[in-house]
């Protein structure tokens, strides 16, 4: 049976078929136009909390990124430092050397009998040896490095971190349509 | 020369002509996107558009006297979700689901209700054949009922159900053929009958 009528009327028509739309057709959609009450809200294509996570995010790592490079750099500079300290340590008894003020190369040179290639031996690896011999001691000068300023510089970061966490946590909150954290309930915590 | 250009023309000639392709979305696409974006009276085209697929998806299933205000019920429900449409070129497949899914409901919530209301009706109809086609057709399987309506109610091609309802045009041409043959031989019986 050729049902190319049936598929799209195409082709002989089929008495059967031609009835049927005849009689069923009177049963068709008949125009009506559509009421929307005023009350019905439209929501946004795609959820504001999902592009405020998405920034949030990029935030936090480059954040995150700053910081490392921040201390990638202070790590060098303590090293210098901790391999003088250290130097003087073992020869705290020792009498101390006549030292011209202004002489940057004299203080490379504060320990007696060491001689130049040692210097710089000690400059190649200063903060492998140190971190293999004691890791406490290394943590505890680096701290005591930091410049007040730089004390100040890090605590900010640490509050920025804090705050780009809080924002993340109550859009997180929000898009998964959880409750969010009763603020006022740790307002002690601040106050 | 003139063999040059003879050449030339029939390179031409057996090359096909490719025009620039330009990707032109489908209408539905501009229409979803503009109600996300807060036009709300787009809206009323689509409910042009898509009431009649609408109407034949409930026809099939639900008495008629319910149909029109399902329509209703059904194209405001989608207008409050419709920000929950991922892919605004799934917007038929993604009603027709919505209208199966309320005539589920229906049938779930008020079944003896329908029987009753759907013989009073029938009673009080003039047009009482066509009726009781429809209710030959609403005892076939889904696959055949709703493409049966869609083809003979609301008359629509078999390609242009395929494209509406997201079945492929193969199954549409099998299912409209299948219940074809079923409705001929539930016909022939009931003539029998009557007679």
């Amino acid at each position: 049976m050729n049902d190319n009528y049936l598929w799209d009327r195409s082709g002989e028509p089929d008495l059967d078929v031609q009835k049927l739309e005849e009689i069923l057709g009177t049963l068709r959609y008949q125009p009506r136009p559509l009421e929307i009450p005023n009350d019905v809200r439209l929501r946004a294509g795609r959820p504001f909390f999902t592009k405020l996570a998405i920034a949030a995010a990029i935030g936090l790592v480059a954040i995150a990124s700053g910081l490392w490079v921040n201390f990638n750099r202070h790590r060098t500079v303590p090293a210098v430092a901790t391999t003088r300290d250290s130097q003087i340590d073992q020869k705290r008894n020792a009498p101390a050397p006549q030292i011209a003020p202004n002489d940057n190369a004299s203080q490379l040179a504060v320990v007696k009998g060491t001689t130049p290639t040692n210097i710089q031996k000690r400059h190649r690896e200063p903060a492998r040896t140190l971190v293999a011999q004691n890791k406490s001691r290394d943590t505890a000068i680096r701290q005591s490095t930091l410049t007040p300023q730089e004390l100040a510089e890090k605590e900010q970061v640490l509050l920025a971190l804090r705050l780009v966490s809080a924002k993340l946590n109550l859009a997180q909150r929000k898009s998964q349509g959880l409750p969010q954290p009763n603020i006022i309930r740790n307002q002690h915590k601040i106050g | 020369m003139l063999e040059a250009e003879a050449t030339a023309n029939m390179l031409l000639m057996t090359q096909p002509f490719s025009a620039p392709k330009i990707e032109e979305q489908p209408v539905e696409v501009m229409l979803v996107k503009a109600v996300l974006d807060g036009e709300r009276d787009r809206f009323a085209r689509l409910y042009e558009m898509y009431a009649p697929l609408v109407h034949g998806i409930l026809l099939a299933r639900v008495p008629r006297d319910e149909v029109d205000d399902l329509v209703q019920d059904i194209f405001l429900h989608a207008l409050k979700k419709l920000h929950t449409l991922r892919d605004p070129r799934a917007f038929a497949p993604w009603i027709a689901m919505i209208a199966r899914n309320r005539a589920m409901d229906f049938y779930r919530s008020s079944r003896e209700t329908v029987e009753v209301t759907e013989q009073m009706a029938i009673a009080r109809s003039p047009n009482r054949t066509a009726k009781e086609i429809l209710d030959l057709i609403r005892q076939l399987p889904d696959a055949y009922r709703e493409t049966l309506v869609l083809r003979f109610v609301e008359g629509m091609t078999g390609p242009e159900i395929a494209a509406r309802t997201g079945l492929t045009p193969a199954s549409v041409r099998v299912n409209l053929h299948r219940g074809m043959k079923l409705l001929r031989e539930r016909m022939g019986a009931l003539q029998n009958r009557e007679r």
